[in-house]
């Protein structure tokens, strides 16, 4: 089988399952069939149908004008918390890499202390200590996340300085800052962005796990992580509350694995 | 017990490559040739065109994006493109070996020497003892002086010449009927190809080994070869004895490649570039030593490698470097580069020293294009040009290596190896140094492009009158280019002085063996 045409279908399957997500979320942003917060006690529990069609809650909130609404919390979360890992880890590996030395040695034992603990106990830990707010919990993603991006670019930045184009700019004095954002970083795309595309999935589970838990985004807002929380007490008699935000997350989190797939395998394929 | 006749014969192969969008481009066309049992057969052509993807197709190392169209590949009677990937992966250890390119990637860093060649053994037979004593045999017999102290080295502490003779022992240690021996030599100075190349001849004799013998130097297969193959795009222009192509190249391709590879000076149009009378010093050095420092637990050590080095460059001289791989060359060349500092001794510079490196694939940054090398060095000059000025200026400069203005808006991938250099040399210009430093420029270039090179080079030097300091393998460039000499040895400089007096009458024993390996073509 042709490889190149197999990594097409994992850019095309994950581009569908992220195109629900961000189609959700930009629906979201203009319009809802109902109010977000909107209870109806007359219409508690409401299996899907025409007028409500993911069903309703145990407050007769709309499931489906929940969902529109979760999902810009799910996209901030996993970018913003992306971006704020990307440029600690950024400026840390690179520092590392280039300089070595006790640089180099204190900003790995750093780093590899936080990644000696679970990411989401140093998180729910961070975001205990602060307070539970979305920015809060932004940060504290960031930080857990940031050590495994400067480690990607502490190791190519090592083995870019061999490089005799580092070494040319080396010989005509570049400053050492400019060598590393300006020669270095550039060619260290390739490597960071699958981390990125995974860390955008792992940032999304763990900002479910901290809503499902109560300290990630607070309500009244949604998100789908709290939307599982309130509904595994009705996990039988009404399931639709389960599923429908549970879809949500797997639509975007298997999305973005199709979608670092297609990027590595094209990688390796162009490598060659 | 060896197969006797043809060992390999290749019939009408023909192998198709997927591209990006998944269509087929056809790589290798109608390849026909065969390999005697105990012969060396070269395979020569430029880059591209289709001589590595020969020797993978016939290893069955071919990456899943290539494919047999038709053809067969006979090996010791048995068809290899009917065998199953198993059955030949089983050869490829017991009979067919193959040395690779670049000898740095082709040995697992975090080995030491003998547990890489273990790894080969132990495939086959399982006891230590008689494993670590076949090692040493080896090690000795292609050449390690101290085989015990090298099987101990990691990788990184070898030259590229022992790490070479480490793949080739390795290689040997199956005792294969075919080594495949891709480019083994392009990346090695002329003493050591030589000595490889001598090594890969006694293997061949001695062991009754076949070898198909990959280059793109015709002039160095000239006295090692038996038959030479010469392709051009997928297809053998040429294939015959090596005496007759030599000779009387049957294809105007072959003559052509064979007219280049001998840099004839006078053809170029190149001379010795030489100071002027009175002229100021540019660039000296006074008691230099150097070297690396490691660390063992406690101590930090200086393992030192360049030791007391004295010379003076005056303006306008073009001086060349010689030596044969690990004498210090690039070590000297970064100390004077301020790339690594100097453990005893001072370098004096007068005005601003530029360089230009070997590798042609990362000369140039691949993810910037042309132009904003050019920006890039003139900010580093420190002088400032207006947008107005500035286009025209880059254009001359360009124009000056033999590049043109559609050259300014291209990546590094985008232009072949001879032309990164050339975008090299217009960084160099446009800094305006009173010295160019040129680390082996053209060592891993083809023929034509090598030849462009020199003849710049030596034009900066000549018209320009910009001080030239070239290390190179090729005695023939030196001798048409450099006025002076400096002839290296274990780290310290053994002769120097006028080029053509040392060439033709020379005292170190150093320099008798880099005119020797010349000799042989290398």
């Amino acid at each position: 089988m042709n490889p190149s045409a197999n990594s097409k279908k994992y850019l095309i399957i994950g581009t569908a399952l992220i195109a629900i997500v961000i189609a959700f979320f930009l629906i979201g942003l203009v319009w809802t069939p109902y109010g977000i917060n909107s209870t109806d006690s007359a219409s508690k529990f409401m299996a899907p149908c025409a007028e409500h069609i993911f069903g309703t809650d145990n407050l007769g909130r709309d499931v489906f004008s929940r969902c529109l609404a979760a999902a810009r919390y799910t996209l901030l979360v996993s970018f913003a918390g992306v971006a704020v890992a990307l440029a600690l880890g950024t400026i840390t590996g690179l520092l590392a890499g280039y300089f070595g030395g006790l640089l180099d040695k204190v900003i790995m034992v750093l780093s590899n202390s936080v990644m000696c603990f679970p990411g989401i106990l140093l998180a729910l830990v961070a975001v205990a200590v602060f307070g539970p707010s979305l920015y809060n919990v932004i940060w504290a993603l960031g930080l857990v996340f940031a050590p495994t991006f400067a480690r990607v670019y502490r190791s190519s930045t090592i083995e870019l300085l061999g490089r005799d184009y580092i070494l040319s700019a080396k010989v005509m004095k570049v400053n050492p800052i400019r060598i590393m954002f300006v020669h270095i970083l550039p060619n260290l795309m390739s490597q960071i962005l699958p981390a990125v595309i995974i860390g955008l999935a792992n940032m999304t589970l763990f900002e479910s796990g901290m809503s499902y838990l109560g300290l990630g985004v607070q309500p009244p807002a949604a998100s789908y992580g709290k939307m599982l929380a309130d509904a595994q007490s009705y996990m039988v008699t009404a399931p639709w509350l389960i599923i429908f935000p549970t879809l949500m997350l797997v639509c975007y989190i298997l999305g973005l694995y199709f979608i670092s797939e297609w990027v590595r395998t094209s990688m390796r394929g162009g490598s060659k | 017990m060896k197969y006797k006749g043809h060992i390999l014969e290749v019939n009408n192969l023909c192998l198709s490559l997927c591209n990006s969008d998944g269509t087929p481009v056809r790589i290798l066309n109608d390849l026909t040739f065969n390999v005697r049992s105990g012969e060396i057969l070269g395979l020569i052509g430029d880059s591209g065109s289709g001589k590595t993807m020969t020797a993978l197709a016939i290893s069955g190392l071919l990456s899943e994006f290539a494919k047999i169209d038709s053809g067969d590949i006979i090996f010791e009677g048995e068809d290899l493109v009917k065998k199953s990937a198993k059955e030949r992966r089983m050869l490829l250890g017991e009979k067919i070996g193959i040395i690779f390119q670049d000898p740095s990637s082709a040995l697992d860093p975090l080995q030491t020497v003998e547990s890489n060649l273990s790894e080969i053994i132990s495939i086959r037979d399982g006891d230590k003892e008689e494993g670590h004593k076949r090692i040493i045999n080896m090690l000795k017999t292609v050449g390690f002086e101290d085989p015990e102290q090298i099987a101990k080295r990691y990788p990184h502490r070898l030259s590229g010449g022992q790490r070479q003779r480490v793949l080739i022992a390795g290689a040997a240690l199956m005792n294969p009927s075919l080594l495949i021996a891709d480019e083994p030599t392009s990346s090695l100075d002329t003493v050591t190809s030589m000595s490889i190349m001598q090594l890969l001849h006694e293997m061949c004799q001695e062991m009754g080994i076949s070898i198909l013998f990959i280059s793109h130097n015709l002039n160095a297969v000239r006295n090692f070869c038996d038959r030479v193959m010469v392709m051009k795009e997928g297809t053998i222009v040429d294939y015959d004895t090596s005496w007759d192509i030599m000779g009387q190249p049957k294809s105007a391709f072959t003559a052509e490649l064979l007219m280049k590879s001998r840099l004839d000076p006078d053809k170029l149009g190149i001379s010795q570039g030489r100071s002027q009378e009175g002229a100021p010093s540019v660039l000296s050095a006074e008691g230099l030593s150097a070297g690396y420092r490691y660390a063992d637990f406690r101590n930090k050590k200086t393992n030192a490698v360049i030791h007391d080095i004295n010379f003076e460059i005056l303006e306008g001289d073009c001086v060349g470097l010689i030596g044969s791989s690990g004498c210090g060359k690039t070590t000297l060349v970064k100390t004077i580069l301020g790339l690594n500092n100097p453990t005893s001794g001072t370098v004096h510079k007068n005005g601003r020293v530029a360089a230009v490196f070997q590798d042609p694939v990362s000369s140039l940054n691949p993810a910037h294009t042309v132009r904003w090398h050019l920006k890039e060095a003139l900010k580093a000059s420190g002088r400032t040009l207006s947008k107005t000025e500035q286009e025209p200026y880059f254009l001359k400069i360009l124009e000056d290596v033999g590049l043109s203005a559609k050259h300014l808006t291209r990546f590094p991938h985008q232009m072949s190896g001879g032309q990164r250099q050339k975008a090299a040399i217009a960084m160099c210009l446009v800094q305006e140094p009173s010295v160019i430093i040129a680390d082996e420029p053209f060592s891993a270039l083809d023929a034509s492009s090598q030849a462009s090179i020199i003849k710049l080079l030596s034009d900066i030097n000549t018209k320009k009158g910009t001080t030239m300091l070239i290390v190179s393998h090729n005695l023939r460039v030196i001798r048409a280019m450099c006025s002076k000499v400096l002839v290296m040895d274990k780290g310290k400089i053994v002769e120097s002085g006028d080029t053509d007096k040392i060439l033709e009458n020379p005292s170190a024993e150093a320099t008798h063996k880099l005119l020797k390996a010349r000799m042989y073509g290398v």
